[in-house]
């Protein structure tokens, strides 16, 4: 009995000691948030429950994870804009749809006559505290976009001019800028109420149907119902993000009922979902986030041809589980720019063109001249599961006589792909960021470009200059089809696979940008739950 | 030597540890590969031209000579100030003091939870050498102490969570919050501190004087607790002091698992994002924290042992 007594005595001390240090905890984080949000004296969501309850009462609240928190809800600085569009809070001017189309949003349209473009804004948009968008303000929006975030510099060499209340008009000099709708759907360039903003990193004023109600900076965010929206009704009362980077706790949220949805789906919990499909939707559509390799053009036009002849892609979005499809270009396959022919996998042929290249098979099964051993030096970083495809490739290239060293490196950008020094470098970058291939483009075969392993064709170089110009998206979509598909033939480089955008949701919850192919968009108005 | 002396001595020594610490950080940060202004312009994934990127790092002053940026950075660090962090350009000081707090709260919880279970368990075991009971307790000590944290923490996530449906998987800074993250850390240390407590305890066993007192009729109890746990405690305390270092350093896993906003989070995020400033802050304090844990142990065992002295 004494025992009992001294082991429960020893358990309440442990409790007391418990309760002490998480009041200590709560107590730190209110001083956290005071760091740097202005919601610091808010409640903090002790769990999902209080999240619901801070969001407010009912089941309209839509409980989700994010794989990623900042430090700010500044929409123009860094990616930021990324997450003010998920969460429902920031609209840009244009928005790209789930078939990477530009289709309007705050603005209308936009017309070029030259270099000169005019915008014209919906009617009625209106921020979230009544105040009217204007073409003004838009300007203002752009400008300040263009100080405070370098990757929009060009915004402050527009010529920009508020015709009416309603129009924008954008001369952009001696300079055509075709994709001047898809830039203007870019969510970083969403519309803040400048004037009336008094906390931009944590709570900016802007047009979605959602408002900020607390924002713990590299933490939760809920939002609550913008009751003011100018696109209608919002279907939901809010919403929690709760900042989750393990993929095991998401699941095992899911299964436990404390979260809604939740996009990046890992392939293992993909696996869990889709045996209870009455209690999971599970979403898998092509992303825009590609893995690809570069060809170091140093190599034997040949030996690039057989390495494209015999790396398998299917076999590698087969060994990921689901999570990536194989590419079929460097864009998902339901845009009008992915229209081209990658050779299928031959590995005869393969061999008989390494052979045409002087090389003999040796006696280790691996190739060589002039008593040099075929062995090529792949270069690739831990991430976006490009080590598993770095070691999927040396297994398939030593099948057919092609020794490999694999060389990983933490920083892709800073090594090898500033030094040039591989034969075969992977990488993984969104392809498209605005339904639009120029980018991509001209990130990986401009002149110039970081992404390339020396390669050049003049053909290519005349229709990249002709894209820069054109207007018509048909027409581009056209020459984008041309010039990747010299770089295909040029074994330039080796598309792999597109990342899937999976997303997992509970019975009745839809919106969650489900089918949209790009990471920026979240929910809307029409979200349900 | 006595004890002003000691910690004015202790405190010199800690003037020119960190000195050389966060220019040696700094420097290490600025060789590596890599740097701030890439890692976050390009973090969504995007391609970022070169203007673009030089633009930024001369907006940022990274194009100053290493040793001039140093030098600016301590001056502020020697008036309070730790800069603003290269990732988002927000004050480094309160991020890391909200950050170590919290490590702090779930450090201290953890080594209280590990020290509760570990004494009892490491004294019966070496008193009761050899038995089943040692052997089931050196068995779970060796469990404990194998298992990584994160399968711990997420068996205990499915445990309380899933099954018992006692805590929250989507948790804050709460009880609810810090129980699970508390235990999962604790257990390792627990198995750690039960083997090394066992065999400090064993060794005092086997001393002469306890020979002694038990020829004398000294009670067992007396013993055990009055001498031998008694002669033990400095070394226990020394590795206590030790753990408390490790632990003030965070569990990136344990955190991110549990969305403690703790330091190891904060510092791994810094680490990736090649944010110069927090990872020099940081390693301030974590080499201030060692240092002063460290002498605050000798002085412990000092007074414990006045042979240590010498």
């Amino acid at each position: 009995m004494k025992l009992s007594k001294k082991v429960l005595a020893a358990f309440m001390a442990a409790g007391m000691i418990f309760g002490m240090a998480a009041c200590g905890g709560g107590g730190t984080s209110t001083g956290s948030s005071a760091a740097g949000s202005s919601a610091a004296g808010s409640s903090a969501a002790g769990s999902a429950a209080a999240g619901s309850s801070a969001a407010g009462s009912g089941d309209k609240i839509l409980k989700a994870a994010a794989s990623f928190a900042y430090a700010s809800l500044d929409v123009h600085k860094e990616s930021y804009g990324w997450y003010t569009s998920i969460y429902g809070v920031s609209e840009s001017l244009f928005k790209v749809d789930d078939n990477s189309k530009v289709v309007s949003c705050l603005a209308k349209d936009a017309v070029a006559e030259g270099n000169k473009w005019t915008i014209t804004l919906n009617d009625g948009v209106a921020f979230s505290n009544g105040n009217k968008l204007t073409a003004e303000i838009v300007i203002k929006n752009l400008k300040r976009a263009a100080e405070v975030n370098k990757k929009y510099a060009k915004y402050a060499d527009y010529k920009m001019e508020a015709k009416d209340e309603k129009t924008v008009v954008i001369d952009t000099g001696d300079k055509p800028v075709p994709t001047m709708k898809n830039d203007l759907a870019d969510v970083t360039l969403g519309m803040i109420d400048i004037d009336n903003t008094k906390d931009f990193d944590n709570n900016p004023i802007c047009t979605g149907p959602f408002v900020i109600k607390e924002f713990k900076p590299k933490g939760d965010v809920t939002v609550a119902k913008n009751e003011k929206y100018w696109g209608g009704s919002v279907a939901l009362d809010g919403a929690v993000f709760y900042y989750m980077q393990e993929d095991d706790p998401k699941l095992l949220a899911m299964q436990s009922g404390e979260l809604d949805c939740y996009n990046s789906v890992s392939a293992d919990a993909m696996a869990v979902y889709q045996k209870e499909p009455d209690k999971y939707k599970v979403v898998s559509i092509q992303g825009s986030r590609l893995q690809f390799y570069i060809l170091n053009q140093k190599l034997d036009a040949k030996v690039r041809e057989a390495i494209n002849l015999t790396v398998d892609k299917d076999a590698m979005a087969e060994f990921l589980k689901g999570s990536v499809s194989p590419a079929t270009s460097p864009f998902a396959s339901t845009t009008a720019y992915s229209k081209v022919n990658i050779p299928k996998v031959d590995t005869a042929k393969a061999k008989s063109l390494i052979e045409e290249a002087g090389y003999k098979l040796g006696s280790d099964g691996i190739y060589e001249k002039g008593g040099q051993k075929l062995k090529l030096k792949v270069c690739y970083y831990a991430a976006r599961s490009l080590d598993k495809l770095a070691v999927l490739m040396q297994e398939q290239l030593k099948a057919i006589g092609i020794d490999c060293e694999l060389k990983v490196e933490e920083d892709a950008d800073a090594t090898y792909i500033k030094t040039k020094d591989y034969d075969i470098a992977w990488y993984c970058m969104i392809s498209d960021k605005t339904g639009d291939p120029q980018y991509f483009i001209d990130t990986t075969l401009a002149k110039d470009s970081n992404y390339n392993g020396g390669f050049t064709n003049a053909e290519m170089d005349k229709l990249i200059e002709e894209l820069h110009s054109e207007t018509d998206s048909a027409k581009r979509a056209e020459l984008a089809n041309k010039i990747i598909q010299i770089a295909i033939d040029g074994n330039a480089f080796g598309y792999t696979g597109i990342f899937n955008h999976t997303t997992v949701l509970k019975p009745g919850v839809s919106g969650f940008a489900e089918n949209s192919p790009y990471d920026f968009y979240g929910i809307d108005a029409k979200t349900t739950k | 030597m006595n004890v002003k002396k000691q910690i004015l001595k202790k405190i010199i020594e800690l003037i020119i540890l960190l000195v050389v610490l966060s220019f040696l950080t700094f420097m290490l940060m600025y060789l590596a590969p890599g740097d701030p202004v890439e890692k976050k312009l390009s973090a969504q994934g995007t391609a970022i031209s070169q203007e673009v990127l030089e633009a930024e790092r001369e907006r940022l002053g990274l194009n100053r000579p290493v040793l001039v940026r140093y030098a600016e950075w301590f001056a502020g660090v020697l008036h309070g100030d730790f800069g603003v962090s290269m990732t988002d350009e927000m004050p480094v000081g309160p991020r890391l003091a909200a950050g170590l707090s919290n490590t702090m709260v779930l450090a201290l919880s953890s080594l209280i939870v590990a020290l509760i279970v570990s004494i009892p368990l490491g004294i019966l075991s070496a008193v009761k050498q050899n038995s089943i009971l040692d052997h089931i307790v050196k068995l779970l000590s060796f469990i404990g102490n194998a298992l990584p944290n994160f399968l711990i923490s997420v068996l205990m996530m499915y445990l309380f969570c899933i099954v018992f449906r006692v805590f929250p998987v989507v948790a804050n800074n709460s009880f609810n919050g810090l129980f699970l993250p508390a235990i999962s850390l604790a257990i390792p240390m627990a198995g750690r501190f039960t083997r090394q407590i066992r065999a400090e305890i064993i060794s005092q066993l086997d001393s002469d004087y306890v020979t002694g007192l038990r020829t004398r009729g000294v009670k067992e109890k007396d013993v055990l607790l009055r001498n031998v746990f008694h002669n033990a405690s400095p070394h226990i305390f020394t590795i206590i002091a030790l753990q408390i270092g490790t632990l003030m350093g965070g569990s990136v896993i344990i955190e991110n698992i549990f969305r403690w906003p703790g330091i190891g989070r904060l510092v791994m995020e810094a680490i990736n994002g090649r944010d110069y400033t927090t990872i020099s802050g940081f390693v301030l304090i974590m080499g201030t924290i060692y240092v002063v844990i460290n002498f605050l142990s000798d002085l412990l065992q000092q007074s414990m042992d006045p042979r240590s002295i010498s």
